[in-house]
């Protein structure tokens, strides 16, 4: 179960999950999960709402602890960090939020600039192509100088990818990017996505349950369900693989595996039926 | 975003000077480390032998108009006089060498300022002169005195004696109320307290010694100063020979009017029967 | 980051529980500055919207503070005929009360219930958690430069508000009611005093006031629940116990300082 510590850099797995055990609010989140998220591909996270896909994310770049297991990301495990080493890590990390967190006290370019400002002393020239080039790659050079609340949340999504690779990260962990978007931004920020994997060799791990535009960019995907991979493989065959799990959430059946109601009592004792058929 | 970024900064940079500007302000206008100079101005002393209340930067009147203020006061040497520097706008040079400074009180209770009354004298005193004529300030228990006359206040120092008056009702009469005799105070209400067996209220007036000549069969009288003022004791003088003594008793009383029962009189001629009576009357 | 006070039922221990959890803010806070030394330009930012920005209020209220105090003050003097005493009296009650207190009211109203909103809606909008990201320490960058800021501003604020008082009140009883110059100033010069007043009564007092306001302003804005709603309660409840506070910690200021 437990991996050494130390895994080869060259490993073809870039974050390795054993044994995730998390428990939040009285609820099993993550119940022993194992997962490997593989160098250079893009990795896709499925399941149903409130699955805790956004929580794995925040598990994966230390945001929150696990109760038990490991998790290790280009070889060192995020739970024995400490502050600084965590910071270090995360500078190699992009983390693009389902609402891109666009900082508002700031424009485009600043918002843009923001992770250098903090972590670099380059000169303001080198600061100001550098940042320009990324809002190139996503399409947005001309809006620079705009606020975020300009900003259409299609463009919003492209300006938090640009500051999401500012650094070149060897990860990027994407949060629902396709969440509210319409066709056409949609398909921008899946060009996006595969541009950047395919370019620049980004692992990408996309938390999504948007079914055609995930099958379009992931090489694999991952189903999670009751805190456990319930099913993986690659987009076009996870659908035929013949689970019950696959058969609802891919089918979009409203009863199965995944529960239609939420865990209660027993329906006729709740209501006062009990007492009175004996 | 570079201008934004540094008139930020100038902004910030303004605010901070402009409370440190505040602050030196506060620390300099209007505390006592203050020291100010308005306009061009001469000094000229003036020696008092008693400078009452008056204040450094108090000011200097000629007439009633302000020609400048007082610069500093300090206690001349070896002597026991104040010595009071006046700062004196120079516009006003030409005051007579006999001029008088005097320290006035404005209004009663009111500051205390130099004011400068002009002699006759041909020469003006000069830059760094001397007033030669100053007069002190009046200490106000010295004003009072000449004002009311010598034995004008009552005091204990005669000593007194107590004589006892029981009334019905004392209205709103307390301890330390005048008494007094044709207007004028002769004593004061000593203690007021319930009779606990004749269910009236007891007073006993302490009258100065000076007075040992009231008859024994005075009559002692609750009244108000005006309609709403504060109550007090008089004494309408009898006729008998002898004199009171201390722990007397006074017999003819006449209680306080209520107010009600006035107004109740006037109007309706009496008719209301008040508690007061009804309560002698069951006794 | 996630803070939050304990929950409980009992409406003493939860406040109690708060309390506590602000004061443990507190100690985060202040071993953070060491770290948020190199984000020293946003503490000038800071400084900017909490203290230059609330200048304009404070000026205002400041002035119309000083004119009816001098008003109120001369028609009971008159009464005495002790007009003269007017100004020192308007100088000490602004230097030793009104200054401190109200400016530090006006601060939690303006510049408290900002920060409040705007920790809250960062955190809303998942900021925090992106500055996290890009390995940037949110308490370091958000937190600290603002307490710093509101730490500075207040005390600046309320030499400002104090002046603007003095000239009010000069306004009104020198040029408008006719108290003579000379005596205004002479008796306030008399009783004043640097150490008693000035330090003690503004700075000491408005330090004190700037430190509580702006903790809880920063500690409601990390710890509500990061919705609308959360963060439309935290900007009340910054506004209700940084004014508790501030009256409360102005009576034991008093005692000890006077």
């Amino acid at each position: 179960m437990t991996d050494p510590v130390d895994a080869a850099p060259d490993d073809s797995t870039l974050v390795r999950i054993r044994g995730l055990t998390t428990v939040l609010g009285g609820k099993t989140i993550f119940d022993a999960l194992d997962m490997d998220i593989a160098r250079g591909k893009v990795t896709s996270i499925m399941g149903p709402s409130g699955t805790g896909k956004t929580t794995l994310l925040k598990h994966i770049t230390g945001q929150m602890r696990a109760d038990a297991g490991s998790i290790l990301v280009d070889g060192r495990n995020v739970a024995g960090l400490s502050r600084e080493q965590l910071y270090k890590l995360r500078e190699g990390i992009g983390y693009l939020f389902q609402n891109s967190a666009l900082l508002t006290d700031f424009d485009v370019f600043e918002n843009v600039a923001f992770p250098l400002r903090q972590h670099t002393k380059l000169p303001e020239v080198l600061m100001r192509n550098l940042v320009l080039m990324k809002l190139q790659a996503v399409g947005l050079r001309g809006a620079a100088r705009l606020m975020p609340n300009e900003l259409s949340g299609g463009m919003m999504r492209r300006v938090a990818l640009a500051r999401a690779i500012v650094f070149d990260p060897k990860l990027i962990l994407y949060d629902e990017p396709f969440v509210g978007l319409d066709p056409v931004a949609l398909n921008q920020v899946l060009k996006l996505i595969l541009t950047l994997n395919q370019t620049l060799g980004i692992t990408s791990v996309v938390v999504s349950h948007e079914l055609a535009a995930v099958q379009r960019i992931a090489d694999r995907v991952m189903l999670l369900s009751n805190g456990k991979v319930v099913a993986q493989g690659d987009p076009k065959s996870i659908a035929d693989d013949g689970s019950p799990w696959t058969r609802q959430f891919f089918g979009g059946e409203a009863d199965g595996p995944i529960p239609f109601s939420y865990p209660a009592g027993d329906y006729a004792t709740e209501l006062g039926f009990a007492g009175a058929t004996k | 975003m570079s201008q934004p970024r540094s008139s930020y900064a100038v902004g910030t940079g303004l605010f901070i000077v402009l409370g440190f500007a505040a602050l030196a302000y506060l620390a300099t206008q209007t505390s006592s480390v203050a020291n100010v100079h308005q306009g061009d101005s001469y000094t000229v002393d003036a020696q008092f032998t008693n400078i009452g209340q008056l204040k450094e930067r108090a000011p200097v009147k000629i007439a009633g108009v302000r020609v400048g203020q007082v610069q500093s006061i300090g206690l001349t040497p070896g002597r026991d006089v104040a010595d009071v520097k006046l700062s004196i706008d120079k516009r006003y040079d030409h005051i007579p060498q006999d001029s008088v400074a005097t320290i006035f009180t404005s209004g009663l209770l009111g500051d205390q300022y130099v004011g400068i009354d002009y002699g006759t004298a041909k020469q003006v005193v000069a830059a760094g002169g001397t007033l030669a004529r100053t007069k002190s300030t009046q200490p106000l228990e010295e004003m009072l005195g000449k004002f009311f006359g010598a034995g004008g206040v009552v005091d204990n120092v005669g000593g007194s004696y107590s004589v006892t008056a029981d009334f019905t009702n004392v209205g709103t009469l307390s301890v330390g109320a005048p008494v007094k005799m044709a207007g004028v105070v002769v004593g004061s209400v000593q203690s007021v307290r319930v009779d606990p067996v004749k269910l009236n209220a007891q007073v006993v007036l302490a009258i100065d010694k000076r007075y040992n000549k009231i008859p024994d069969d005075s009559a002692a009288a609750v009244f108000t100063s005006g309609l709403i003022g504060s109550q007090y004791v008089a004494i309408q003088p009898g006729g008998s020979p002898d004199a009171l003594k201390n722990g007397d008793e006074m017999i003819l009383t006449q209680s306080a009017m209520q107010l009600e029962d006035l107004i109740g009189k006037f109007l309706v001629n009496g008719s209301p029967s008040d508690k007061k009576d009804a309560g002698a009357g069951n006794k | 980051m996630n803070a939050r006070a304990p929950r409980s039922n009992n409406a003493v221990i939860q406040s109690l529980a708060q309390i506590g959890a602000c004061g443990l803010f507190l100690l985060t806070l202040l071993a953070a500055i060491p770290r948020s030394f190199r984000y020293l330009r946003e503490t000038i930012r800071q400084l900017w919207f909490v203290g230059a920005m609330s200048l304009t209020i404070i000026m205002v209220c400041g002035l119309f503070v000083g004119m009816v105090l001098m008003l109120q003050l001369y028609h009971v003097l008159s009464i005495f005929g002790g007009t003269s005493a007017s100004g020192m009296v308007v100088a000490l009650s602004v230097y030793r009360e009104l200054g401190p207190v109200v400016t530090a009211l006006l601060f939690a109203g303006r510049a408290g219930t900002a920060i409040t909103a705007e920790i809250g809606l960062m955190r809303a909008t998942d900021q925090i958690s992106a500055m996290e990201m890009m390995a940037v320490d949110p308490i370091a960058y958000v937190a600290t430069p603002r307490f710093l800021a509101g730490l500075i501003a207040m005390p600046l604020l309320c030499c400002v508000f104090c002046a603007m008082a003095i000239f009010g009140g000069h306004l009104v009883g020198v040029t408008w009611l006719g108290i003579d110059n000379g005596t205004f100033w002479a008796n306030m010069t008399a009783v004043v005093d640097v150490r008693t007043d000035i330090i003690n009564g503004v700075l000491l007092k408005s330090l004190a006031f700037g430190a509580v306001v702006s903790l809880i302003a920063v500690f409601q804005g990390f710890t509500t629940p990061p919705t609308s709603e959360g963060v439309a309660y935290a900007t009340t409840r910054t506004v209700v116990a940084s004014s508790i506070a501030i009256l409360a910690l102005d009576f034991v200021l008093t005692a000890f300082l006077m």
